[in-house]
């Protein structure tokens, strides 16, 4: 079992017969997305005749996947492959909270607000961050976005709080 | 031969217009005005410039802009547009290639082998090699609307269901042949795609699948909401991490040459050649295949390579060849909408749009109707083509300087331009969400070794595929064999058949490129 | 600073200089005192989008305030018309909604948000675009009536063509269907464009579609027309008749267009609003690019918010038998 360089290896959760634990984890979450969507399209109708029915291409597509999940996670046990990689969780919480803000704010808080703040929340993501100079990059690419899409291009986006216009 | 001659002469008579333009403060001396130039060059800059934010695809920047266009005369208009979409496909395969998020499929495949160098520090012969390969099947591919626009437009109406399923069969072999790693965990990623595309409502009855009852789910995920978050927001999260990071500074510090050495362009020659070959005739075909022509060409480059294991890791042919072949098709699907005034496509249908807005309904009479409305966008398409190569080339320099931000300011830009992208092109803030939820996906993706490539092909293929494997079956009363009793159907059907054993063959003999054994042990 | 933020940092006295003129405090003046938000449910360039941008250019110029176009797609204009009723009541968010957002939608999606009357003011009809029956161009009848017997007689062969579930095309060719008392098999494509080309193509039989994108390729002989589904002969296709000159008067349909405020908008502001609407109307360019796309505009006794309301209660009634559920 051979890490790759440079990430640490991490400490093995999976039992010993697992010899690729990256396909297998991946094999089974495959299978356990085919086995989400075949509930999922399960109330939709089958074959109709000779016609399709709405149901038949995504359950044909689900149990295919289910098929495939379940090679992968077989070559996970019969061969020597990768060890999981190491997650990090700054990095994907703060960008996923970034885009969250901006997602919640960007109607009623309006474009500038949105686009600042998650420019400064996605700025944490990243232990390098300079402040100083973030802000300032910060403000400055809003005030451009601000300029470019409603007024550049004349995107209806609105760009102040829906209170101050009301 | 002569009529060609007195239409193209027509045609560049209408893009090279002058208007004589007599401003009050020169005391009444005019100035002759080259105004459909002007525009032309004004809808190549714009084109560019938004098509290269990230989350803004050609579509979406089309019909962003399309309202501009909507103050200015008929043929006008149309040359801006034409000027606007040009620029908008080459602004997207800028951003494929500097920061790897395509903003269409077919930028998908630029992506592969156009990051890669730019990671390389040779993000400048991949953006010069991607315009100059354009400019050249630009070139091609309007001499050949020119010549054949006509006979080649019995090609798009001989394409029926059983074709175009057939094609798509085909197209599902070429998201194989791309991958780079396990071809087991690259069809695994293509079904993964098509059960995606699957989400919506149901093309016959309309039924709502998958959709949870969720509104903005209701015509299905988007492919740009899909690329934005599985390419664009995974590959930063990813970058993130502490591996990620050296990564990035080696682009910083390797920038080398901005312009393709001799090399490069003796290597890219053929692939230049062969794609704009494939792009064009795949470019007729109105019922997608355009989508797949960037694929075909890196297909066929990489089967007949010597050097395979290269594609994926920085090959300049496998910039070269779908960069050709996207713009020769972008270019000749423009032969149905001035054939036979049926648009082909969601960007044709604005065109048509902006047509009708000036009163122009396109029908199979508009090249004897509007003769130099036709043959002035067939002119202006190739001076398109020439304006991307004059603006393109100068800022290739400055787009390889955007590479040297720090990432750590870098990235919390590329996450605002993404969301208002991806926002601004239905208005909707679920699909920002989306794109976030699909952002963690693909960093989980990236984890177990899969691709996200096939994935995205597999969700372009998708809905064409099953709408007319459906619509095939209907129409021949359930018999299946039509894709065999069709000539075209069969042949396509019979290359699909040959690409599959020659992509799978040497798997099961353990022989594949040492790319393949490398995953392995 | 890197030449990053220095380049971005001139355009930022700039904006912030911008901003602060926009912030000016709106007053309590007569409507409208901002710009007004457009809905358009479908997307920019398509016939309603079109409609749209032709009526609206010449209404902002009597209101004295811009209207943005704001084009929402998704589930045949659902998703944009449940945005609209749920928007503010105040005339600055209104929508352009069509025979399928505001009727057929009442039968075909039960789980519907909204409902077209009762959670929207009308406004004012701005225009009907006449529907066809069509058929390729080497289909055996010659006109409607042979059409009418050859559909009957081969019901299980002719294949119908539509653009997509809930597309005019396809909710008028039901009612076609229905009238005739047929079921044939009904092929869907992905809009107006691609059914057009099977059409052209010989791959399907016969559709119903709006006249705008029919009249160049009926002209061109590439496609053929039996019929006008509305009272009067279009003046674009004076050689086609109407669906009672040829014998079939129970089959009568017009994708029509129309404005619409969310439900409780101030009955001065939609009364100003219609006015804007019925001078456009009158406009002779207005006129001209609505004659030019095939439209039928409204006559005078049509153009009131209560004619409208009563064309929404009978549309909708006239739909509700013919389509059934898509869930």
């Amino acid at each position: 079992m051979n890490a790759t360089p440079g990430q640490a290896p991490v400490k093995s959760i999976m039992p010993k017969w697992v010899r690729n634990p990256q396909d297998f984890v991946g094999g089974i979450a495959m299978m356990g997305i085919a086995v989400f969507a075949l509930w999922a399209s399960s109330d939709l109708q089958g074959m109709r005749g000779f016609s399709f029915g709405a149901g038949t291409a995504p359950r044909m597509f689900a149990t295919l996947l289910l098929g495939l999940g379940a090679a992968i996670t077989a070559v996970g046990v019969l061969t020597e492959g990768q060890h999981l990689a190491k997650y990090h969780w700054r990095g994907p919480l703060f960008v996923t909270l970034s885009i969250v803000s901006f997602a919640l704010t960007i109607r009623s808080m309006g474009m500038i607000f949105s686009a600042l703040t998650s420019f400064l929340i996605a700025a944490c993501g990243s232990p390098e961050t300079r402040w100083m100079e973030t802000v300032i990059v910060g403000v400055c690419l809003t005030a451009f976005c601000a300029l470019l899409f409603p007024y550049a291009l004349g995107l209806p986006l609105q760009l102040l709080p829906t209170f101050m216009i009301r | 031969m002569g009529d060609i001659f007195s239409n193209l002469s027509l045609g560049f008579g209408v893009v090279f217009q002058f208007v004589q333009w007599t401003p009050a403060f020169l005391g009444g001396t005019s100035i002759p005005i080259p105004v459909n130039i002007l525009l032309c060059l004004i809808g190549a800059l714009v084109g560019t410039l938004v098509g290269v934010l990230p989350g803004i695809g050609t579509i979406a920047t089309v019909a962003m802009l399309l309202p501009i266009t909507f103050g200015l005369p008929p043929v006008g208009a149309l040359i801006m547009l034409a000027g606007i979409y040009y620029g908008a496909q080459y602004g997207g395969s800028t951003t494929s290639i500097l920061v790897n998020i395509p903003g269409e499929a077919g930028s998908v495949v630029t992506a592969l082998d156009g990051f890669q160098m730019a990671k390389q520090g040779r993000a400048g012969p991949a953006l010069a090699i991607a315009a100059i390969g354009s400019f050249f099947a630009g070139c091609v591919a309007t001499v050949l609307i020119a010549i054949l626009g006509a006979p080649l437009t019995k090609l798009a109406l001989a394409f029926g269901p059983a074709e175009y399923f057939s094609l798509m069969v085909l197209g599902l072999i070429f998201a194989v042949v791309l991958a780079k790693g396990s071809v087991l965990k690259a069809i695994a990623m293509i079904v993964l795609g098509l059960l995606l595309s699957m989400v919506g409502s149901d093309i016959e009855t309309g039924a709502s699948r998958m959709a949870f009852n969720i509104p903005e789910l209701a015509d299905g995920l988007g492919f740009a909401t899909l690329a934005m978050g599985l390419f664009g927001f995974a590959e930063i999260i990813r970058n993130l991490d502490a591996g990620g990071e050296s990564d990035r500074q080696l682009v910083q510090q390797k920038v080398s040459g901005l312009m393709p050495t001799a090399r490069d362009l003796r290597d890219s020659a053929p692939a230049v050649g062969r794609g704009t070959v494939l792009g064009s005739i795949l470019g007729i075909l109105p019922g997608g295949g355009a989508v797949i022509a960037s694929f075909a060409a890196y297909t066929l480059e990489k089967k007949i390579s010597k050097t395979p294991q290269k594609f994926g890791r920085g090959a300049i042919q496998g910039v070269a060849a779908p960069e050709s072949a996207n713009n020769a098709a972008a270019q000749t699907s423009f032969i149905p909408l001035l054939t036979l005034g049926i648009p082909p496509n969601a960007v044709m249908a604005l065109m048509v749009g902006a047509m009708t807005i000036h009163g122009i309904v396109p029908g199979p009479q508009v090249m004897q109707k509007q003769p130099d409305l036709v043959w002035g966008m067939i002119a202006s398409m190739w001076v398109g083509n020439l304006m991307l190569l004059v603006i393109n080339l100068p800022l290739v320099g400055i787009w390889v300087r955007l590479l040297r931000v720090p990432y750590r300011l870098m990235f919390p830009s590329i996450v605002i331009f993404c969301s208002i992208g991806i926002y601004s092109v239905n208005n909707a803030p679920t699909d920002v969400i989306i794109a976030g939820v699909f952002g963690l996906v693909g960093y989980w993706l990236i984890k177990h070794d899969f691709e996200p490539a096939p994935l995205l092909l597999g969700m372009v293929l998708g809905p064409l595929m099953e709408e007319n494997l459906r619509r095939a079956l209907l129409i021949s009363r359930g018999d299946w064999s039509v894709f065999l009793t069709r000539p075209l159907s069969a042949v396509l059907m019979a290359i699909a058949a040959g690409l599959l054993v020659l992509t799978v063959l040497p798997t099961l003999r353990k022989k594949r490129d040492e790319v393949f054994v490398e995953s392995e042990n | 600073m890197n030449w990053y933020g220095r380049s971005l940092a001139g355009g930022c006295l700039a904006a912030i200089a911008g901003l602060a003129l926009l912030s000016a405090p709106a007053q309590a003046q007569t409507y409208p005192t901002r710009n007004i938000t457009m809905i358009v449910p479908f997307a920019a360039g398509g016939p309603t989008d079109v409609i749209a941008r032709i009526v609206t250019g010449h209404m902002a110029q009597t209101l004295g305030q811009t209207i943005i176009i704001e084009n929402v797609v998704g589930a045949g204009g659902t998703t944009a018309t449940t945005r609209a009723a749920r928007a503010a009541n105040d005339g600055y968010t209104l929508i352009t909604g069509h025979m399928g957002t505001h009727a057929a939608s009442v039968p075909l999606y039960p789980k519907l948000a909204y409902h077209p009357e009762k959670d929207f003011e009308p406004v004012g009809l701005l225009a009907g675009t006449p529907i066809l029956i069509l058929a390729r161009k080497d289909l055996p009848p010659k006109d409607l009536k042979e059409f009418i017997a050859y559909v009957k007689a081969n019901e299980t062969k002719v294949n119908a063509a539509h653009a997509g579930v809930g597309s005019v095309s396809n909710v008028s060719c039901e009612l076609l269907n229905s009238v005739l008392g047929v079921k044939p098999i009904g092929v869907p494509f992905n809009g107006t464009g691609p059914a057009m080309n099977a059409l052209v193509a010989g791959q399907v039989d016969y559709m119903c579609d709006q006249i705008v994108n029919a009249v160049p390729q009926i002209n061109g002989g590439t496609i053929k027309a039996y019929a006008v589904a509305t009272a009067e002969r279009n003046p674009s296709l004076p050689d086609v008749p109407t669906t009672t000159e040829a014998g079939l008067p129970a089959f009568q349909a017009q994708a029509w267009n129309a404005i619409f405020a969310p439900k409780g908008t101030p009955p001065d502001v939609v009364a100003k609003l219609n006015a804007a609407v019925i001078k456009a109307l009158d406009d002779e360019a207005v006129r001209k690019r609505l004659l030019e796309l095939g439209s039928v505009i409204p006559a005078s006794a049509d153009r009131t918010p209560a004619a409208l309301g009563t064309l929404v209660k009978n549309e909708i009634a006239k739909w509700t038998p013919v389509l059934k559920p898509v869930n």
